[in-house]
């Protein structure tokens, strides 16, 4: 089996932070996978995106993209993937369209294919009425699915998703949640974060949980429930690895 | 350059929908010009006293060359210099550090001037002798073209030149007389002076004085203003300051809308997205910087059109360009690409609005008081004008007038471009580090 993204003993602690944010995570992500990266608060899933994406250096360890180092060489690892922050990563006095025109030109694409593509992406995720509104008077979920939109502009191998439907109606929820499973069908892999365990149970063909910057457990969703005793769900599975106390 | 393009045009939409900044970023520095203009126009020309450097190059070492130095040191205005580096000034060295702006006045005593006054005294007295019947002192026809040369700076006040050009008339006179007293009294009029006193004074169509100005004329002052190689230099005056003063101080303020959108960009998330795009940081703030620098490069043309169109219609003088005006260009630019570096650097450093604003605004405020925006630094303290060096302001200011006053060319102001130049450069190099740093930190 070959792997897009591989990473191993990872290791990060931030100047002044009481423990490290990873202490020494090891996973695999399989080529045309959803994978969930699930874990509480602090757990490190940000931390592990941001070293993938080449915005944090990690003190030990590696990171590498189908073989490519994540660190050494940035430029190519960016090129093969597309991030979705948690924040809305857009300009939002730009119109949607004027966006993905402008991070298009960034990426280096032509005109016309950015124009095609940014109208394609747009019509599947139900903007394309809004296409020529500034993001700033776009709803919560009309954000999210631009963000994600702009993230795919370059045509991404390997799609990354921080908390991708938080704070979103149900209906923009289902369409993320059907668009990212329509990816992964195109022969792309998909590494997604979330707390809405429900979400990561539907989707993700494999689900790793973290805790404390390091590996906890992993399998698919079905393996996970049937390998715990007592456990009904991936959330039963998830509070039996990481407890039931509150993280900061 | 595609990259540098969409992110000069995406800035351009940016501003153009933040309509009431866009107006105040050209409109507050023209209202600011015609008020600070008005206001400063009276004051502009009084004088007001202080110690300044001089220049002397002395041809001639004689005794008026010596009553002049000797009056203006003692006089209290000056600090006469008349030697650089061990050696007397020469009249051509003398005329470079004044184009430079290194010294605002100097003087050039002519070879052969005390014996042109000793001469003209001797004249006068032989007219006086002549009627009273007593012997002569040698002499010759005076020379017309022999003159004590003031040399002044543009940027020098017309005030301050007349106390200058009184002061050397008055030494002047004060030398040409003594001379006279002492050949009258060898002559021995100073006796006889009691006895023919009437003789003197009773041949009115004689009188030995009424060719006194003409005789004296020979040891007059002429002025010359250095305005470089051609004939458009202009005197300082409140167009003159405030015009390119506060264009450069408007120009500078571009730093409240630079810091508040790379502030902005970062809290909203859109920072993270270039910083993920590959090499896409450098073009984006490369075309950050270009678009800043076109807004306050019009910037700057637009305020030099208040001074040359709309200050006249206000009764006021008309801004004078220079013998080069095109090298305002060059030097608009580099004062443009310092001003938007600056922003950058504000918007780098600081990691909130609330932090940036304030400081940015401030910082303006005191680097321009600093480099004479406020008022001129000629008039600084000598640790005064020192300290002013470490302003761009400054520098944008100096070369501004280099060129509008000192009639300099290119070359004359290089050295402000290329100091405007290495300030944005370091800026630039910090900015986008720290930026950098700051776009991760945040994630």
């Amino acid at each position: 089996m070959s792997f897009a993204i591989e990473i191993t003993e990872l290791r990060k602690h931030y100047p002044g932070s009481w423990s490290p944010a990873l202490d020494g995570l090891s996973l695999k992500v399989p080529e045309n996978c959803i994978m969930g990266l699930l874990g509480p608060n602090g757990a490190g899933k940000t931390t592990t995106i941001n070293i993938i994406c080449g915005l944090v250096e990690p003190d030990s360890g590696r990171a590498r993209i189908f073989g490519v180092d994540c660190i050494a060489h940035t430029t190519a690892v960016r090129s093969q993937i597309g991030v979705v922050p948690q924040q809305i990563a857009l300009f939002p006095n730009l119109t949607a369209t004027e966006n993905f025109a402008y991070i298009s030109t960034l990426y280096g694409i032509e005109k016309r294919y950015a124009r095609e593509r940014a109208g394609k992406l747009l019509s599947r995720l139900g903007l394309e009425k809004h296409a020529d509104k500034r993001i700033s008077n776009f709803s919560g979920g009309m954000k999210r699915r631009a963000n994600i939109i702009a993230s795919l502009l370059h045509y991404p191998q390997i799609l990354i998703l921080d908390e991708p439907t938080a704070g979103v109606d149900v209906q923009s929820r289902a369409m993320i949640l059907d668009f990212i499973q329509e990816y992964k069908q195109d022969g792309k892999t998909v590494l997604y974060t979330s707390h809405l365990l429900d979400e990561a149970e539907k989707i993700c063909d494999e689900v790793v949980i973290i805790d404390e910057g390091k590996f906890v457990t992993e399998g698919t969703p079905q393996q996970l429930v049937n390998k715990t005793p007592g456990c009904t769900d991936l959330e039963d599975v998830f509070l039996h690895y990481t407890g039931h106390s509150v993280r900061d | 350059m595609r990259k540098i393009l969409a992110t000069i045009k995406k800035e351009w939409i940016l501003t153009r929908r933040d309509v009431a900044g866009f107006m105040l970023l050209f409109l507050m520095p023209a209202v600011l010009i015609v008020v600070m203009a008005m206001v400063q126009d009276a004051p502009f020309k009084d004088y007001q006293e202080m110690r300044f450097e001089l220049l002397i190059a002395d041809h001639d070492n004689g005794s008026i060359a010596q009553s002049i130095k000797q009056g203006l040191k003692e006089s209290g205005n000056f600090h006469v210099t008349e030697r650089i580096d061990g050696k007397p000034v020469t009249e051509e060295q003398l005329k470079r550090l004044l184009q430079k702006g290194d010294y605002k006045v100097g003087i050039v005593i002519p070879k052969g001037a005390t014996a042109e006054m000793v001469n003209a005294a001797n004249l006068v007295a032989n007219s006086v002798s002549e009627k009273l019947g007593l012997g002569s002192m040698p002499s010759r026809e005076i020379r017309d073209s022999l003159y004590i040369r003031m040399y002044f700076d543009p940027v020098t006040k017309p005030t301050y030149r007349m106390s200058v050009s009184f002061a050397l008339d008055k030494l002047i006179t004060f030398s040409s007389s003594k001379v006279l007293v002492e050949r009258l009294s060898k002559m021995g009029i100073a006796a006889a002076d009691t006895t023919n006193d009437s003789a003197a004074v009773t041949t009115p169509e004689k009188q030995p004085t009424e060719n006194f100005e003409k005789i004296f004329k020979g040891l007059g002052i002429k002025e010359h203003v250095l305005s470089g190689k051609a004939e458009h230099g202009s005197f300082i005056n409140s167009v003159q300051h405030n015009v390119p003063a506060w264009a450069i101080f408007g120009m500078f303020f571009i730093v409240i809308p630079i810091c508040g959108h790379l502030i902005r960009e970062r809290e909203e998330g859109s920072a993270v997205r270039v910083e993920l795009i590959p090499g896409a940081r450098r073009m984006v703030a490369l075309g950050k910087i270009f678009f800043y620098t076109i807004v306050c490069t019009v910037q700057f043309a637009l305020m030099f059109c208040v001074g040359i169109w709309l200050l006249p219609m206000l009764s006021l003088p008309a801004l004078q360009l220079g013998a080069h005006a095109w090298v305002l260009i060059p030097v608009a630019i580099a004062i443009a690409v310092a001003a938007t570096s600056y922003g950058y650097f504000v918007g780098a450093v600081f990691k909130t609005t609330n932090q940036a604003m304030p400081f940015g605004a401030i910082s303006i405020v005191i680097l321009s008081a600093m480099g004479g925006i406020w008022v001129p630094a000629d008039i600084f303290s000598p640790a005064m004008q020192k300290l002013a060096m470490l302003s761009p302001l400054y520098w944008a200011l100096d070369g501004v007038n280099h060129i509008t006053l000192r009639n300099g060319d290119l070359w004359d102001v290089l050295p402000h471009i290329g100091v405007l130049a290495g300030f944005s450069t370091i800026l630039f190099i910090i900015s986008t580090h720290r930026n950098k740093k700051r776009v991760r930190s945040i994630q």
